[in-house]
């Protein structure tokens, strides 16, 4: 049992990766992002590929880091330029609508599950420590560092910083902000490729665990939102632990036998708990703003 | 009046003469022998390279004159896998098209779904790759894979005979309906050594491999059958520190790239369906490897079966006597002697019957630097070796 725990518990900082990015993108755009992981996997492949074709890490990197920017660049571009004016749902469903078109591409140019399974850099692999049967590698203390520079960071950056006001100004009032001088478009856009680097690098540290190949990288998206849940898109700490608790609920479903077999769904129900009982409280016709 | 009515008689004459001709020269039932194929082309399982392989298999004996001097023609439809479209292109098959048999399907429904449709129409089907349980469960599908659960037996048989393991594990992801298969598969191993699962855990899914991982360490797993994703599971079970333990993976995993996935340092088989097609001088490959070149056709285990089904169609079409239809295709399937064909472990055979599952055993690969390296033990077939 504890074993279980202590090994869910060490893929608790990649699920809260995932779950960052998507509150990050909500908090900054006012977009739920559903083609966050596709954006990232098309930045990981793209690195992966080039590094079999015999290009040094680093620079494969730069080069994957940069590529996810740009599409995800594109993407904001797009959102800013014909979807400005929309509602957030037509924006989330037209995320979803490219989530589709990146999947569809990425199984045409890097393969379908048996046939697109890629190696991934495994840099900080080396055991770290060993905690009763479960050897923690360098890789888990990296993930939760990362997740926890974005959360305290951004928040910090958010909150103390001329730029941070200036994104929340344009991601509250966009119309508003504009009118008071900030170049609205520009910075969404700014930012948007700032989410793409930074999925792209998620994804880079995730996939050695959760999966090798485009398809079940770019699914990882229903994982994210489900963690971005449990900080009700807002909260970045409460979000850093829904990343750690879901770990630990795969691991606790995974150490009992009688459910065992329903490990895929038990974090999503006590997900779904959780939910219930933050919102027992609201009375009825509550405008749910973010 | 009179000269009217010879006209017409002539006419007829003429026109009975004529068809007479057409008929005698396509030797009774007229045009090519229709066989068709239901494939998965576009969507989620995509086997694009067998049909083409039927069909450069067919071609080449169109060229040597074909059966009594009929062609045989494929008629291969796309079911993206999609059941509606699968059920439609069966009946398709069946009624517009008028084949005399199916060879060489490769989709992850049609059998499923098209075996009562098959039954009733009397007519049979020698899928190229059988994926779900009914292909080897319906009284007229025949396919020349061993499939998965022949596959699981041979596995752990090399598991606990072969590498001589005494802790044999199973961690595997199942689909829907097929828990009594991998029952059925682990009975027959224990029948035939007397050996039980260490721990059997079909509940392994997508999400973090490491809490089972950390529970077959636990567990004492010398042994461990897997069928799942394979990047993230072997890059932790290095990071557990697993070198020890003997990972023997399903034939869907037996890929190049999967090859390249698994970390160095780690003992990881896998079992095939047919010889390894990553070597091309085994014993009928040679001929799969010459068609599929010729043909620019992509060499993939799939496309061997494709060979193989097509070869082993044409071999019985040719003891078929008298007229090629549905009803003496189907007898002469139904009465056929076993078919020794190399590139499998034991001979392929229709028969009568209610369930056929004709190829047993498998050969076993294991990764060496990033590639597939052929064992030198030969097929294993469970009981045999």
């Amino acid at each position: 049992m504890l074993n279980s725990l202590v090994a869910g518990l060490t893929s608790g900082g990649v699920y809260a990766l995932l779950g960052l990015c998507v509150v990050l993108t909500y908090r900054l755009v006012a977009v739920v992002n559903f083609a966050m992981a596709g954006v990232g996997t098309m930045g990981a492949f793209i690195m992966v590929s080039l590094m079999d074709l015999g290009l040094p890490w680093p620079v494969a990197l730069v080069v994957g880091v940069v590529a996810g920017s740009l599409l995800s660049a594109l993407i904001g571009s797009g959102l800013v330029r014909w979807f400005g004016e929309h509602d957030e749902r037509t924006k989330a469903a037209v995320t979803v609508a490219l989530f589709v078109a990146i999947g569809a591409i990425g199984l045409r140019l890097f393969g379908s599950t048996s046939t697109g399974a890629r190696r991934f850099p495994t840099v900080f692999d080396s055991p770290a420590f060993t905690l009763g049967d479960v050897v923690v590698p360098q890789s888990v203390l990296v993930s939760l560092a990362f997740a926890a520079l974005i959360t305290f960071g951004v928040g910090l950056m958010l909150s103390r910083t001329s730029v941070g006001l200036r994104l929340q100004a344009l991601s509250e009032r966009p119309g508003t902000a504009q009118v008071v001088g900030i170049p609205a478009p520009k910075l969404a856009i700014a930012v948007w490729a700032a989410i793409g680097g930074v999925s792209t690098l998620v994804i880079l540290l995730v996939a050695p665990r959760l999966g090798g190949d485009f398809s079940t990288l770019s699914g990882l998206v229903t994982t994210a939102l489900a963690v971005a849940m449990v900080g009700s898109f807002k909260s970045l700490p409460l979000t850093l632990l829904g990343g750690v608790l879901m770990g630990l609920l795969e691991g606790f479903a995974a150490s009992l036998d009688e459910i065992q077999k329903y490990r895929g769904v038990v974090p999503f129900l006590v997900i779904l708990v959780l939910l219930w009982w933050r919102s027992r409280n609201e009375v009825w016709d509550t405008a749910h703003s973010r | 009046m009179m000269k009217r009515s010879l006209t017409s008689v002539a006419v007829v004459a003429a026109l009975a003469m004529a068809s007479a001709a057409c008929s005698s020269s396509d030797s009774g039932t007229g045009g090519p022998i229709k066989v068709g194929s239901i494939n998965g082309v576009t969507g989620l399982f995509q086997t694009p390279e067998v049909p083409q392989a039927v069909k450069a298999v067919f071609d080449e004996v169109n060229k040597q004159g074909g059966i009594n001097g009929r062609q045989i023609e494929l008629v291969s439809k796309d079911d993206a896998m999609n059941p509606q479209r699968s059920t439609e292109a069966a009946l398709e098959l069946l009624e517009s098209e008028n084949v005399v048999a199916l060879v060489g399907s490769s989709s992850a429904v049609d059998c499923g779904l098209n075996r009562a449709t098959y039954t009733n129409a009397g007519i049979i089907s020698m899928p190229a790759v059988g994926v779900d349980p009914a292909c080897f469960t319906s009284p007229n599908i025949a396919p020349v894979n061993p499939g998965p659960f022949k596959l699981i037996t041979a596995m752990l048989y090399y598991a606990s005979e072969t590498l001589k393991r005494d802790k044999v594990c199973m961690y595997y992801t199942v689909l829907p309906g097929s828990g009594g298969g991998i029952d059925a598969a682990i009975k027959e191993w224990t029948d035939l050594t007397g050996k039980q699962l260490a721990v059997k855990d079909t509940s392994v899914g997508q999400g973090d491999p490491t809490p089972y991982l950390v529970k077959a360490k636990a567990a004492g797993c010398q042994a461990i059958l897997y069928n799942a994703t394979v990047g993230p599971w072997f890059a932790q079970a290095k990071t557990q520190g697993m070198q020890d333990v003997d990972f023997i993976v399903a034939a869907n995993s037996y890929t190049d790239a999967n090859a390249q996935a698994i970390p160095d340092g780690l003992n990881v088989y896998a079992g095939t369906e047919w010889q390894p097609y990553t070597d091309e001088t085994l014993p009928g490959n040679e001929r799969w490897a010459k068609i599929i070149d010729e043909n620019k056709i992509q060499k993939t285990a799939f496309s061997q079966g494709a060979v193989m089904a097509a070869d082993l169609f044409v071999q019985v079409l040719k003891t078929v006597k008298g007229d090629i239809t549905r009803e003496s295709v189907t007898e002469a399937f139904k009465n056929m002697k076993p078919i020794d064909y190399p590139m499998v472990g034991t001979p392929w055979i229709f028969g009568p019957g209610e369930a056929h599952s004709p190829i047993e055993g498998s050969r076993f690969v294991k990764v060496e630097a990033g590639k597939w390296k052929v064992l030198p033990e030969g097929f294993i077939v469970p009981g045999k070796n």
